[in-house]
């Protein structure tokens, strides 16, 4: 059967309306910033409507808008583990206004957030199979969920394989994680970067370079990714070479967003709304996108 | 009185017919303003209306989607509290032509699939539609008979009042339309069958009138399956100024980007604003990505969301009404009749094989 990118049970607007206005976010309070890279830092949030937050559910691959008040409005990605329904993390990369602003808030501040938005991985659909996760830089932290996902209900998978790449060591997200992954036996993972240290044991050059290191079962294998837009290219042109079916490549798309709705037009790749429709496609789906440039 | 009747208002009665529909909502009506522009405004009074107006250079579309709009207001120092500020006042648009009533309806429509924007369904669900028919073509560059949306209208209307001479033959073509017109009700008169013939003739004769070169089939084909060539498209965009004059006067284009706009003391104000596929700005990522880097790349995104078989899929019609107003504004002929018959061409000129398997989308 054609795998296709799965749709979530919430969807805000659509079938989580918590307010009659969309596009009003609710308030949350950051309970814990952590850093990941030097410019890069995991917020996590917890929601002060309490009769909200217990109501409150996502899936791995989902974004929530957030508000920094006073700066505006960005789409982030979950990065947390989806079953833990207390609280929700958010990886954000120094990058634009927003995001900057977002930088110097401390432990305490409130942020606004509208979500979950967007559809998810297809972790459901792909029970059974090999699962090939292949991530660049802030790429693992819309991946993050799934993983964590993946590892608490283990059994139902096959083969997990993480292949992750960074600029440079320091510029691993979730080195805590990674040290974890390293170390499970029911995971494989690979890691490389571009530029290493003196410390740097592993392997240097791009994602793709680990391919030769790695045996994927093509038969078999999904693969999932997410990352910057020239490594989601050059790890789409290796995995069909090597075999892999269109509709096994499940890849995350970023896109300037202002409404996450479906309203603004600012996200469309053709006629398809990333921020509702996106933002997990598979390599098929965006074929038939010209605009998606793959 | 019921929704599809045919009325007859007599001129003489107009101005006392929407003075008494005014008393329960505010007119907006062709006004004409110094030196003889005629542009959609708030009427105090209906006497200002500009009944014999030609075109309007700026559609009415701001009085549902307008340029700035605030959507709420937060306080960012101490406590956050969030207010909802969506005002949606009851209006009639009087005098508004078939093409920007078609507008209107697909803006409803986009706004409301899948998701419902709460502001623009507020105020459209206060606003009547009171449209008029285009006798004769108002400027040259209409081609609303491409576009199945004028120079009359068959259904989509709220009230459709057609010029006879003497008196305005007066359709009612929803409860809204029924509803707002029963203040004033008692000046209306059934219509005769001559006034019917008369529409006819009208309609008849303001068929013939307008241009119809701007023919969108084969465009659409070529713009749906992607066999424009890139070249095609980069020569298009290369004349290009990116004044945006082409989506902001548009009366279809819906694209906002938003704002949080600081009041003083700690409170802002977010509010969204029009936005243009046509700047580079659209699209750029914070990462300095772009998907559409291109002039090309951004006229062919235009004119992908205007024409092409994907987006008729989605919004049930295209993305164009024939108003003209982008063949007025360009000035480099990057308007919707223009760029298709370019396009139409691009064919023969490159004489490349289709890429895609006829039936094959």
């Amino acid at each position: 059967m054609e795998l296709t990118a799965a749709r979530p049970r919430k969807m805000w607007g659509v079938t989580d309306h918590p307010s009659m206005n969309l596009y009003v976010p609710m308030v949350a309070i950051i309970d814990d910033i952590v850093d990941e890279t030097p410019d890069t830092k995991t917020f996590r949030l917890r929601f002060e409507d309490e009769e909200y937050a217990r109501s409150f559910s996502w899936e791995p691959g989902q974004f929530v808008e957030v508000t920094v008040f006073g700066a505006g409005e960005a789409p982030i990605g979950f990065a947390s583990n989806p079953l833990e329904k207390s609280f929700f993390e958010l990886t954000v990369v120094d990058r634009g206004k927003v995001t900057r602003a977002m930088h110097k808030l401390s432990i305490g501040d409130k942020v606004g957030v509208r979500g979950p938005l967007g559809n998810c991985w297809p972790l459901d659909e792909v029970r059974g199979r090999d699962l090939v996760i292949i991530s660049g830089g802030c790429g693992l932290a819309p991946l993050r969920p799934a993983i964590l996902k993946v590892l608490e209900d283990r059994e139902s998978y096959n083969d997990l394989c993480l292949l992750y790449g960074a600029r440079t060591p320091a510029d691993r997200n979730f080195k805590y994680d990674l040290e974890l992954w390293s170390k499970r036996q029911d995971m494989r993972l690979l890691e490389t970067v571009d530029v290493p240290d003196d410390t740097w044991n592993r392997n240097v050059g791009v994602v793709t370079t680990l391919f030769e290191k790695v045996e994927l079962d093509v038969s078999n294998a999904v693969v999932f990714t997410c990352g910057p837009p020239i490594m989601i290219k050059f790890a789409t042109i290796s995995l069909l070479k090597m075999g892999f079916a269109e509709d096994r490549i499940v890849m995350s798309l970023e896109r300037y967003m202002k409404c996450g709705v479906g309203k603004c037009g600012h996200c469309c790749v053709n006629h398809v709304y990333v921020c509702t429709e996106g933002p997990v496609f598979t390599y098929k789906d965006l074929l038939a996108l010209p605009e998606a440039s793959l | 009185m019921n929704v599809g009747d045919t009325l007859v208002l007599k001129k003489s009665d107009v101005t006392m017919f929407f003075a008494s529909i005014a008393h329960d909502m505010r007119l907006v009506a062709p006004k004409r303003r110094f030196g003889g522009d005629v542009i959609f405004d708030v009427v105090e009074s209906p006497k200002e209306i500009a009944w014999d107006y030609g075109h309007d250079v700026y559609p009415p579309k701001r009085f549902l989607l307008p340029h700035y709009e605030d959507m709420f207001r937060y306080q960012a120092n101490g406590d956050v509290r969030i207010e909802d500020l969506g005002e949606a006042p009851k209006q009639a648009i009087v005098g508004i032509r078939s093409c920007d009533v078609m507008a209107i309806r697909f803006q409803e429509k986009f706004f409301a699939s899948q998701i419902v924007d709460p502001y623009y369904k507020a105020r459209s669900d206060n606003t009547v539609l009171f449209s008029l028919v285009c006798n004769k073509p108002p400027k040259k560059e209409c081609f609303c008979i491409c576009c199945d949306s004028g120079p009359y209208l068959d259904a989509g209307f709220d009230v459709e009042m057609t010029d006879l001479g003497d008196e305005y033959l007066y359709r009612i073509g929803s409860e809204k339309g029924l509803k707002a017109t029963e203040p004033g009700a008692f000046m209306l008169e059934p219509a005769k069958p001559e006034a019917f013939a008369q529409r006819k003739r009208i309609e008849l004769q303001a068929d013939s009138l307008f241009r119809t070169e701007a023919y969108f089939a084969k465009a659409i084909m070529f713009i749906s399956t992607n066999d424009v060539p890139d070249k095609v498209w980069e020569e298009l965009g290369s004349t290009c100024f990116r004044c945006a004059a082409c989506t902001n006067l548009c009366p279809v284009c819906t694209c906002y980007t938003v704002d949080d706009r600081p009041e003083g003391e700690g409170a802002f104000v977010r509010c969204r604003s029009w936005d243009s596929c046509q700047f580079a700005g659209f699209t750029r990522e914070a990462s300095d990505h772009n998907p559409r880097p291109t002039f090309g790349s951004r006229v062919q995104r235009r004119f992908y969301h205007k024409a092409s078989y994907q987006y008729i899929m989605r919004d049930g019609t295209h993305g164009c009404v024939g108003c003209g107003r982008c063949v007025s504004a360009c000035l480099t002929k990057l308007d919707v009749p223009s760029v298709l018959k370019r396009i139409r061409r691009s064919m023969p000129e490159y004489l490349e094989p289709r890429k895609t398997p006829a039936g094959e989308v």
